[in-house]
């Protein structure tokens, strides 16, 4: 027998190997259905389950009662109206005040001190002054939003506008630009890809803050209708209205990772 | 302005570097000066603050004491009139190799028509004429340094400075591109200050050296090249070449 020498590479447990599709698409399969299979068993042993813990075909079915009885059009949309203006107004304010404090250090150290004391208040904390402040209609749903993403947006797009390459910065000057054309055409150029990526990772705040203005006050939503559905112990609604959230999380990043790549071919892996 | 006024002067151009604990004098007292048409090496070891000079010529970094002219005019800032090359990384990753070219000519507000008259000469000088679309990342290294040269030659510089442009490419393309530059700055008649640590590399493109010394940075020494403007690869074999190469070396231990 010939002798070997190194350690063979496991096809499955590399680190940073390369696995082929079809293995990829197996395991991701393999994964959701382990959780199904552990949600569906541990439904079919509990006791009074149907008023505890919904099995998944009542889940399943549950959601199409949402669709039936429109709340999939009325609630849904207006959490995400709330969330697309909410959000919207972070990420405008975060890629201005975030890129102009990544590239000045004169702006920087005159907002260091208020953001990184703002940043640590839970914006959770503000629900009841803002309801005081701006009453129980859409302004306080909107403006927790913006409260409670729009530092780390700061934050995160600054270290983006940090990362431009001095390189680039260089080159542009002594290329004639002034400072006007560098933070547009090159600043901000530069940043589209790592903006995109910072509202992506925290649009899931963005989310959080909405359930919990709408847990508060709100007569229409989708976290009204988990606090409706206690009422009347439907659990099955509450799980449906669960998954319409993953489901709606799941898209939206799908859809920003195809808008990075759309925007910015050059950046992509 | 006389026909007496150089292209380039440095006068008494010193740098110090302050931090709370300690200051470094990066340069001191540095006179140079570069004729019309001429190219000129800075040969120094690393960390002599060759490279700060060279900033600070380009208008990128202010010094701490001393001026720098071109023709006459005092530099108080980047533009440009001072075309810049780095040692890598500073294509416009999203810009295609003739965009890039095109960046400085947008920036000086060239008709439309003048400008993609220039990309195309700068294209054809470069040999890029096939990459004109292509994106920086899928260029060599080589190639990317090429459009780099471009891009600063494109709005027609009154100076071309080049920051160790070829330190990081392999020995190969690296005389490739140093027989480049000279044929480019054969037919575009440019005045070119470059900066570089590699003996043979000064003396191959050079018609003066200036040795630079460090701690503090300053120039040791200039040295005059003996060779004319038409030279070809015969002269690394020169006698006079290899004593300038071995006497430079020794400057620089």
């Amino acid at each position: 027998m010939t002798a070997t020498r190194g350690r063979r590479q496991s096809p499955l447990l590399r680190i940073r190997g390369d696995l082929d599709r079809r293995w990829r698409l197996g395991l991701a399969v393999g994964g959701l259905g382990l959780v199904i299979a552990i949600w569906a068993i541990a439904a079919a042993n509990t006791a009074n389950g149907s008023s505890l813990l919904p099995t998944p075909a009542a889940t399943v079915k549950a959601i199409g009662g949402l669709w039936t009885d429109g709340v999939l059009s009325t609630d849904l949309w207006a959490s995400s109206k709330r969330i697309l203006i909410g959000y919207s107004i972070s990420v405008a304010v975060g890629t201005v005040v975030g890129l102009a404090i990544g590239s000045f250090v004169s702006i920087e150290a005159f907002f260091e001190a208020q953001i990184g004391f703002l940043r640590y208040i839970p914006a959770s904390a503000l629900t009841p002054i803002l309801l005081l402040w701006l009453g129980i209609g859409e302004s306080p749903k909107i403006w927790l939003i913006v409260i409670g993403t729009v530092f780390f947006n700061i934050l995160m797009i600054a270290d983006v506008a940090r990362a431009v390459p001095r390189e680039l910065l260089n080159a542009s000057y002594t290329l004639g630009a002034g400072r006007r054309t560098v933070m547009r055409r090159v600043i901000l150029r530069h940043s589209v890809p790592g903006i995109i990526d910072a509202a992506r990772v925290n649009l899931a705040a963005a989310w959080l803050m909405l359930v919990v203005a709408e847990l508060l006050a709100a007569e229409e939503g989708l976290a009204y209708q988990i606090v409706r559905a206690q009422r009347f112990r439907a659990v099955d609604t509450m799980f449906a209205l669960l998954i319409v959230f993953g489901v709606i999380g799941l898209a939206s990043d799908l859809f920003l990772r195809w808008l990075r790549n759309v925007s910015a071919p050059w950046a992509r892996p | 302005m006389g026909p007496a006024v150089k292209k380039l002067t440095v006068e008494g151009v010193s740098k110090v570097f302050r931090s709370r604990r300690s200051e470094v004098i990066a340069l001191s007292g540095v006179d140079l000066h570069v004729d019309d048409g001429e190219l000129v090496c800075l040969l120094g070891a690393s960390g002599c603050g060759k490279s700060t000079l060279l900033s600070i010529i380009g208008g990128l970094e202010p010094a701490t004491s001393g001026e720098v002219r071109v023709e006459g005019d005092l530099v108080v800032g980047p533009a440009a009139d001072r075309g810049m090359v780095f040692q890598g990384y500073s294509l416009f990753p999203w810009l295609s190799v003739a965009r890039n070219i095109e960046f400085g000519l947008e920036i000086a507000k060239w008709p439309t028509a003048r400008r993609k008259e220039r990309v195309e000469e700068l294209l054809g000088i470069m040999s890029l004429n096939d990459f004109a679309g292509a994106l920086p990342r899928e260029l060599s290294g080589g190639m990317r340094q090429r459009v780099a040269i471009a891009r600063s030659l494109a709005p027609e510089p009154d100076l071309l400075l080049l920051d160790e442009p070829f330190g990081a490419l392999d020995a190969q393309t690296k005389k490739h591109l140093q027989d480049f530059l000279l044929s480019v700055w054969r037919r575009t008649g440019a005045t070119i200050l470059m900066v570089t640590h590699d003996v043979e590399e000064a003396v191959y493109l050079s018609s003066r050296i200036y040795v630079m010394a460090s701690k503090p940075g300053r120039i040791a020494e200039e040295i005059i090249v003996p060779f004319g403007d038409n030279r070809g690869a015969t002269i690394k074999r020169d006698p006079r070449f290899l004593d300038l190469r071995d006497e430079l070396s020794d400057l620089l231990d």
